[in-house]
Formats: C-alpha cells, sequence, structure tokens
C-alpha cells in the first residue's frame, strides 16, 4: 500500500512555494510530481513593456540571492542586441561583484543546509562569515542586496582605491574560514552520515535531465559558462571549474565550499589586472531588430536571457530561464528510493531559488484522513 | 563544438541558418525536419536543451530550441501554423524539455504530442481560458 504524501505550496526546505506530490511505500519514496507557479509574478510579460532602462531593474529583481545575475545577463543581452562594446574596467568590475555574489550565495546556501541537517552551531558560523563578504559588497555597491551595478553599456559605480586592502582584508579571512569549513565538512560524522550516498544523481541522468551549474558539476558533469561562454573578464581569469564524481548531497556540499575558494583567487586575479578607463559607454535607448541570447553562470547555474528587439525602446520579446527551473526535473531521481526523512537535505541541496513557507499534509489515501506538520515538525522528523 | 560545427551537424535539415559568431548560431528548420535536426544533434553528443521558447510571430509561433552545443550555443526556430498550433514532443530526444514544453503549452497554447505529462507548470489550477503571452491576450 503507497500514501501520498502532498509537499507544499508551503515549501519544507527554503522560504518558498511549490508542490510536491510524493507516493510512498512506508518511508520509502516511490514517486513524485511536482508543481510550480505559486510565485509566477508575469515578468516575462512585465520585461516586454518596459522599456530597456526599465526593464533593467525589473530583471534585477527577479532574484534577491543572484540579483547581479540577472542584471549583468539582461544588461549583457541588451548590449549584444545594440551590438555594443563595454569598457574593459566595467568587464572587470563586473565579473568581481559577480564572484562575490557567488561567494555570499553559497555561504547562504551552506547555512541553509546546515540548518536541515540540525547543525545549528554551523548554520551560525556560516552566516557569521558570510557577513565579511555582504560588508564588501556593500562597500562596492552601496546596498547588501539588489547591488544595481550594472548599468546598460557598462556598471553604474566604478571601485575606488581605497576599496583595495579592505577587499584584501575581507578575502583573507574568507579564505581562512572557507578553508577550515572544508576540512569540517569533510571529516564531521554528522555531515557524513547525513548527505553521504543520500539524494544521489548519476552523471547520465544529470546530463539527460539537464542540469546545471554546481548541482551537475557534483555528478560529474564538466559544466561552466564562465567557460563554456565567456563572458565579461572570465575568458582573461585562469581558475579551475570544481567537479565530484559522486553525484550525492556531501558532494554538492563540497563542489559549492571549493568554488568559494575559486572565486576568492578570481577575484584576487581581477583586482590585480584591473585596467583603468572609463566604466560604461552610451547605448542608444531605440535598439534596431535584432534577437540575441545571453548566459551567466549565476551562483545556481547556467542563467538564460534571450531578446527580441524591434526598433523601438521597448523588446517584442523576452526570455529568462533561471537555474533553478532548469534543475527541478533531475529532483526526481534524487527523491525516488529516498526516504521522507531526507526530503528537507535533498531539496535543499540543488539550492532552490523559487520563493515559501511551512506546513506538510500527510494524507492517507485509504481513509482520506490527513495530518498536517508544522516545520518545526518536519524538521523534528528529519533529525 | 564550435558555431559552424554545430551546423554542419544539422545542414540537410534546415531552411535557413547563420553564424553570428564563434559561439552563436542561428538555424530555422521546418515542421517536418525539426525532430531530425535534433537527432542530428544528439548523435554528436548533444544532450543539453537551455531552454525552448515560444513567441507569438502573427500568423505563426515561433518555438525556439536553444541548444548547448559544448562551446557555442545553438537557436533552432520552428515556425507553428497558428489555426493548428500543433507539433511533436522532444522529451523523447531530451527528456529535459519536459517542463519548457509544458510552459509553452500553457502560455501560448501550442500542443506539444505526446507529452508524458502535458498538465499546467505555472498557471493557477482555476485559470479559465486564454494563453497569456499571446499578443492578443489580455487581463
Amino acid at each position: 500500500m503507497t500514501f501520498v504524501v502532498p509537499i507544499g505550496p508551503q515549501h519544507p526546505a527554503l522560504l518558498e512555494p511549490e508542490h510536491f506530490r510524493f507516493e510512498v511505500r512506508g518511508e520509502e519514496i516511490i514517486d513524485v510530481k511536482i508543481r510550480l507557479g505559486y510565485m509566477h509574478r508575469g515578468i516575462e510579460r512585465g520585461l516586454m513593456d518596459r522599456t530597456y532602462y526599465q526593464g533593467l531593474y525589473l530583471a534585477e529583481r527577479i532574484c534577491g540571492i543572484c540579483s547581479h545575475a540577472h542584471n549583468l545577463c539582461f544588461s549583457q543581452t541588451v548590449e549584444r542586441l545594440a551590438g555594443v562594446e563595454i569598457p574593459d574596467r566595467a568587464r572587470y568590475i563586473r565579473t568581481i561583484v559577480a564572484e562575490l555574489e557567488r561567494i555570499h550565495s553559497h555561504l547562504l546556501w551552506a547555512g541553509v543546509a546546515a540548518h536541515e541537517i540540525g547543525f545549528i552551531t554551523l548554520f551560525m558560523l556560516f552566516w557569521r562569515d558570510r557577513e565579511h563578504v555582504q560588508d564588501l559588497l556593500e562597500m562596492i555597491s552601496g546596498n547588501r542586496c539588489y547591488y544595481s551595478m550594472c548599468a546598460i553599456g557598462g556598471t553604474r559605480r566604478d571601485m575606488r582605491p581605497e576599496h583595495l586592502p579592505k577587499i584584501d582584508r575581507g578575502l583573507k579571512v574568507l579564505e581562512k574560514a572557507t578553508k577550515h569549513y572544508v576540512s569540517v565538512a569533510t571529516s564531521d560524522r554528522t555531515i557524513l552520515a547525513r548527505c553521504e550516498n543520500i539524494g544521489v544523481l548519476t552523471k547520465q541522468d544529470a546530463r539527460n535531465f539537464c542540469a546545471v551549474g554546481p548541482h551537475a558539476r557534483a555528478s560529474g558533469v564538466d559544466v561552466d559558462m564562465r567557460r563554456d561562454d565567456p563572458y565579461a573578464a572570465y575568458a582573461e581569469i585562469p581558475f579551475g571549474v570544481v567537479t565530484q564524481s559522486e553525484g550525492d548531497v556531501f558532494a554538492r556540499v563540497v563542489v559549492r565550499l571549493r568554488e568559494v575558494l575559486e572565486a576568492i583567487g578570481i577575484i584576487r586575479h581581477a583586482l590585480d589586472k584591473m585596467p583603468t578607463g572609463p566604466i560604461r559607454t552610451r547605448v542608444r535607448a531605440k535598439i534596431p531588430p535584432n534577437e540575441a541570447t545571453s548566459r551567466v553562470e549565476a551562483p545556481r547555474g547556467e542563467l538564460l536571457h534571450f531578446g527580441i528587439s524591434n526598433g523601438t525602446e521597448k523588446p517584442e520579446r523576452w526570455r529568462v530561464r533561471p537555474p533553478t527551473y532548469a534543475n527541478i526535473p533531475s529532483l526526481v531521481p534524487m527523491f525516488v528510493g529516498g526516504t521522507i526523512a531526507e526530503i528537507p537535505i535533498v531539496l535543499a541541496s540543488i539550492d532552490p531559488c523559487m520563493c515559501c513557507t511551512d506546513r506538510v499534509t500527510i494524507v492517507d489515501v485509504t481513509t482520506g484522513k490527513s495530518r498536517i506538520l508544522t516545520m518545526e515538525e518536519l524538521r523534528r522528523m528529519a533529525r | 563544438m564550435k558555431a559552424s560545427e554545430a551546423l554542419e551537424a544539422i545542414e540537410n535539415y534546415v531552411v535557413e541558418s547563420k553564424i553570428l559568431d564563434e559561439r552563436r548560431a542561428i538555424a530555422v528548420t521546418d515542421l517536418a525536419r525539426y525532430r531530425d535536426a535534433l537527432f542530428a544533434l544528439k548523435n554528436k553528443d548533444v544532450r543539453h536543451v537551455s531552454t525552448i521558447t515560444g513567441i507569438d510571430a502573427g500568423e505563426d509561433i515561433a518555438v525556439i530550441y536553444h541548444l548547448h552545443c559544448g562551446g557555442s550555443l545553438l537557436n533552432l526556430k520552428v515556425m507553428v501554423p497558428k489555426k493548428d498550433p500543433r507539433l511533436r514532443t522532444v522529451t523523447d530526444i531530451f527528456p529535459g524539455a519536459a517542463l519548457y514544453e509544458r510552459e509553452v503549452m500553457e502560455m501560448l497554447g501550442v500542443t506539444f504530442e505526446g507529452h508524458p505529462d502535458p498538465s499546467r507548470i505555472f498557471l493557477p489550477d482555476d485559470w479559465k481560458e486564454g494563453h497569456p503571452l499571446r499578443k492578443g491576450w489580455k487581463k
């Protein structure tokens, strides 16, 4: 006999709504169905009704955690549509902010993951150290979130010489902390017990289901838009693409933490080689008919913006495909064969970025009786 | 794979094609051959559909497959007549395309025949009619 466990639209792992129907036999998950759209805001249509300059700010608000990725990808697409080359200094500033954002996003995720497995001390420590990178982002952009660094044709702000020693100091603290976390994560018994061989996604499944980002790289898929489709200053900066072959939750932890170290290296190199000069070129408001696609390696993976211009100051069509959307189909093989207790951490392990609250209803399909669990109860069950 | 190599793989199945730069190519195919083109790419180890975009282009609906071909991105366009907006699913070739097809189905009213789960994905359950990304759609 199987039971159906509906989870969501209030969501067990993060504060965002989506809906899962788990079919379970005892504790084991047999099948899962996914329903999205509880936070659909009609942004593609919204972008078509706004000018490119207004759209820049709307696109940024698609995501609060990886706002710079959308900001950057939107600007790049508009620049491609208009056929404009941006100044070298702007490319480097964009790269630095993108990598700082990656560090903040990965540390935020690591904290959430620690929380999901009940390791609250580690959650606090991750988020304490994330403040260092938040301070740097605030210093450079003026904001802790929604940095608005990109303008169409360059960047909105320049980096000042007095920022450099502060960034250097901040990166040293982050590097030391992250190295410590890598050694903790790879040796702590609690983390290993909760993450090793859990939510496994094979390389073949990752490729077939078109997974992206750290999630795909943890399954051994060697893909990274920074290298495969270079943008900003990535073509001029040496860096390694981190992959792991295991494909379990543990591999995803290791990939993200090692990516933080790579990001620190990229920022240092970019600061070292940063050219001087202007930060912006002028782009006319009306863009002749054209179509362009731009891709960015957001913290969660490949982000795609596709735009069609029609000679006016508004786009004819705008398409956005954020990375979590691409990673949803690969959740199915990760859940199937696992247990209910694994749901929160497996779901959290793709670093989902939708939008959430905290109720789970367990329905007995034979009697039709249902029981609502609070987030706290689910977490307690999961520990 | 460079953009030129990606176009070489599908040269027998396209109406027109253009290389934009080393990493970008666009091609237009037709309803009779688009699956052959996708099969040809799969044989060249292309596994990743970045996304599928649907566009209301007046008389037709353009369905664009954005395909990640190693080092390049190919936008493969197929025009579907608005009078009879039907085409076969590609989920048998690329299982990862399932959600994107469902999105085009509800947003633009294109039917992907043979889709394993053609239910709604983003629109609410009580959505009555209309496809929000069609040009004439009003609230």
